[in-house]
């Protein structure tokens, strides 16, 4: 047997499941979804800012916060300071003067820790928010988002996020990737298959909040642990795909595989351990059946697409050198392509790898196109094709190894 | 039934006919690229047997009318490069594959001899070397290199004719040539100048085995085919 073969199932389900999420995103209840106006009605919100060392950025988040379109007596922003040795105490200081700014410092404790500090201060909130202090919000973010808990069953609503100004490739990456969640995460709101509310402003019902208890710390993942408790619960999980949100993205390929090995763990020990029931679960329907399962194919699969890309190379390496081992390398070094279609390489893994790209790369035109959100998405898909999949790798590789060999990491 | 079990079903559906496509565009490519490969062969088959004509026919005449030779072998070259890809996408197993070697090992064989004539009669002298290696696995570990250092040869030097054959292919015509050439089962084997040699060590080696002054590194003799 090839060894190319054992990437085939895996590119069979990706597909199967981008063609799933597609006719769900196109689909007339998709167009509904995203044809809601507005909220008109104003609940009181409360947005929760926790901040950890977070100097150069908490300043522009709260004034992002401070501009949103919402009336200001129904708006209440809540810094907590969860021990910062920086200083983004002072940074926060600026604000004490705001009446719609309510500043808590407390010892580190950990994220989880100072969003229950918010909550407990946001006593008369109908709607919490959670929102990273490295992340700014659009003017009208909250309500676009504020619109889908008409809907009683909705006990959250995620917004639309992409990278704030990319320049470098690697944020260039990142943001072709978040623009991508942002059709993906939205196909999966329609059937309620969205298992992570993230930091960047994600909306909660206070009541469900109060039922289900607070924030857990969650093997550091704290927005996937309350998600999937509120599925587990049978509440359903929204997304407002014009809400956007812009946050900053490590800048450097050492701090972002840090960045989303802590994500792939997170998800990989709140799934294995703590919501393991709700894998394969016709009662969680998408999500139990389709989502969750896949998650885990998702992860496995990369690492060994990866593995069989490596072996591939490296033994077309080894036959390499050791052809031409003797011959001039000036007769080695110049190409000898044999042009015409007859030689071009089309083989069943490379095509359903394009079919399988070609939905991706439809997901991240939707995602731009819904979301409205600016920018050169061909400079950014470009460096994701170039990139992702020399990077994405490694942290699925050391998420899977710290998982199996029990390793902790810190958060940053 | 509910819209994500609507939705999951037209996807199976969706995703097995995307799929059942790749499978049909592959294989219709590589049925294309047989094709394509007959069509070469058969417009081959004619050229050879129009020069061999030529020959016949001008047995005594000055030899540059017998001008098609050149084109040939440069056509037999370029049929040997699809050949070799065509069974690496296809297999060496493949029968339409194995079909086409035989044929295109038989115009080799021709090619050779028409060419020894020519050279005899023509004083047109152009080394030549037999290659005979085997795709058996495990039978030759040196035949990729020296398959390598062969197209380096070959392009360094463009007088040099290089035949290359699979050794265990089932044609009788190959079998004679082996049994004429007294090639054992020994990979790989050249035949340089008459002259036999076994197994493949070095690119420098390899050159040795050529008359001195044989090989010529600019000139506008006619090329031949691709080694494997």
């Amino acid at each position: 047997m090839q060894i190319e073969y054992i990437a085939y199932p895996f590119l069979f389900i990706a597909i199967y499941f981008e063609v799933f999420l597609l006719l769900t995103f196109l689909g007339s209840h998709g167009r509904t979804s995203r044809a809601r106006a507005l909220a008109k009605h104003t609940p009181k919100v409360a947005i929760i800012v926790p901040c950890w060392n977070e100097e150069t950025t908490v300043a522009g988040t709260v004034h992002s916060l401070l501009a949103l379109d919402y009336p200001t007596d129904r708006l209440q922003i809540i810094l907590v300071d969860d021990g910062s040795t920086d200083g983004t105490p002072a940074a926060m200081a600026q604000f004490d003067t705001e009446p719609r700014v309510l500043v808590l410092r407390k010892e580190n404790g950990g994220k989880h820790t100072a969003i229950n500090a918010g909550i407990e201060l946001a006593n008369d909130a109908d709607i919490i928010g959670c929102l990273d202090a490295d992340s700014f919000v659009d003017k009208t973010a909250l309500r676009e988002m504020i619109a889908y808990f008409d809907d009683p069953k909705v006990a959250a609503v995620t917004p639309a996020m992409s990278v704030n100004n990319p320049r470098t490739a690697l944020e260039r990456m990142q943001n072709a990737e978040y623009i991508f969640g942002i059709g993906w995460r939205h196909a999966l709101a329609l059937v309620n298959g969205i298992f992570v509310t993230p930091g960047p402003f994600s909306m909660y019902r206070r009541s469900v909040v109060d039922e289900l208890g607070g924030f857990r710390y969650a093997h550091q993942a704290e927005d996937m642990e309350m998600a999937l408790r509120m599925q587990r619960h049978g509440w359903h999980i929204e997304n407002a795909p014009r809400a956007r949100v812009y946050t900053k993205v490590p800048r450097n390929v050492f701090r972002l595989i840090k960045q989303r090995t802590r994500w792939t763990t997170g998800f990989l020990r709140n799934v294995l351990l703590d919501y393991r029931d709700l894998v394969g679960n016709p009662k969680h329907k998408v999500l139990g059946l389709m989502v969750l399962p896949f998650g885990f194919l998702a992860v496995s699969g990369g690492i060994i697409l990866f593995c069989v890309a490596m072996f591939m190379s490296a033994k077309q390496l080894v036959n390499t050198i050791a052809t031409v081992s003797g011959v001039p390398l000036s007769y080695i070094l110049t190409p000898h392509f044999s042009f015409g279609w007859f030689y071009v390489p089309i083989t069943f893994l490379i095509l359903l790898g394009l079919v399988a790209s070609a939905i991706s790369i439809t997901f991240m035109v939707l995602g731009k196109r819904i979301s409205g959100t600016p920018g050169n998405l061909w400079l950014d898909m470009l460096a994701y094709c170039l990139l992702y999949g020399f990077v994405a790798p490694w942290w699925l590789l050391r998420a899977v190894m710290d998982v199996a060999f029990g390793t902790r990491r810190s958060w940053r | 039934m509910s819209l994500a079990a609507r939705n999951a079903l037209i996807a199976l559906a969706v995703t097995v006919v995307v799929v059942g496509t790749v499978i049909y565009a592959v294989n219709y490519l590589d049925q294309r690229r047989v094709v394509e490969l007959s069509s070469i062969q058969d417009q081959l088959a004619t050229d050879t047997l129009s020069v061999e004509t030529q020959f016949a026919l001008l047995e005594a005449a000055p030899c540059e009318y017998i001008t098609e030779s050149n084109t040939l072998s440069a056509t037999l070259a370029d049929l040997g490069a699809r050949l070799v890809f065509a069974e690496e996408r296809l297999g060496a197993t493949d029968p339409q594959v194995l079909q086409l070697k035989k044929q295109y090992t038989l115009l080799q064989i021709r090619d050779y001899l028409l060419m020894k004539r020519l050279a005899r009669v023509c004083e047109a002298q152009s080394p030549v070397a037999l290659y005979f290696y085997s795709n058996v696995p495990g039978d030759c570990a040196d035949c990729n290199r020296a398959s390598y250092a062969l197209s380096y040869l070959h392009e360094t030097y463009p007088n040099l004719r290089v035949y290359s054959f699979d050794y265990n292919l089932d044609l009788g015509a190959l079998k004679t040539l082996i049994a004429v050439e007294k090639i054992r089962p020994d990979f790989p084997a050249f035949v340089v100048e008459g002259k036999r040699s076994y197994g493949f060590s070095s690119l420098d080696a390899l050159e040795k085995e050529f008359p001195k002054g044989a090989l010529v590194a600019s000139t506008t003799a006619s090329t031949t085919q691709k080694s494997r």
